[in-house]
């Protein structure tokens, strides 16, 4: 299976999905170590993190996967929400709360 | 090394802006960009229009670029 299919796989089968630089324990990049923080702070405590450092192919495959140059990505039910400036904003309006309640937050 | 004013000019030169201030040490920036390009698009929408005007820089030599994208409606908003 090629990476892209790979990756549409990872984000259809698993309702929250996190790319980052390292785990949620050990986040590698202050970015990624955020997005892990608002994602806690909105109450997902199931979700999945995949780390883009382990494997280049998939570093540079979630960049073209979504046209969009930076890691972190947060993908919720399939869907690109954002890095982790839009996580930001949207956590602070209220959205990725609403985003997030019926996908992986048990509040 | 990038210095904040090119990354303000890389991005000025791609983007419109009606106003713009970048700071940053070399490796991460933040950018306050408010652009009427923004108008009626939503975040994601508005990211990769300035990292559409960033272009392969993004990639080579920009490491992190935080931002805060306003239409100039918001703006004045935010300034009212």
């Amino acid at each position: 299976m090629d990476i892209q299919n790979t990756i549409k796989q990872t984000v259809t089968e698993n309702p929250v999905v996190l790319f980052m630089k390292g785990s949620a324990q050990f986040p590698q990049c202050g970015f990624s170590g955020r997005a892990v923080q608002i994602l806690k702070a909105c109450g997902v405590d199931k979700f999945v993190t995949v780390d883009v450092l382990a494997d280049p192919e998939i570093r540079q495959g979630i960049k073209d996967y979504s046209s969009w140059p930076t890691i972190p990505q947060l993908y919720v039910n399939g869907e690109f929400v954002g890095g982790s400036d839009i996580m930001y904003e949207m956590y602070q309006s209220g959205e990725l709360q609403t985003l997030l309640k019926p996908a992986g937050s048990d509040a | 090394m990038v210095t904040a004013e090119q990354v303000q000019q890389y991005i000025a030169a791609g983007l419109t802006c009606d106003y713009l201030t970048v700071a940053g040490d070399g490796q991460h920036f933040e950018a306050v960009i408010v652009a009427a390009a923004f108008s009626g698009k939503n975040r994601v929408e508005r990211h990769r229009l300035v990292y559409q005007a960033l272009g392969d820089r993004m990639r080579a030599e920009i490491h992190a670029l935080s931002m805060k994208t306003l239409s100039p409606e918001e703006w004045a908003q935010q300034q009212g």
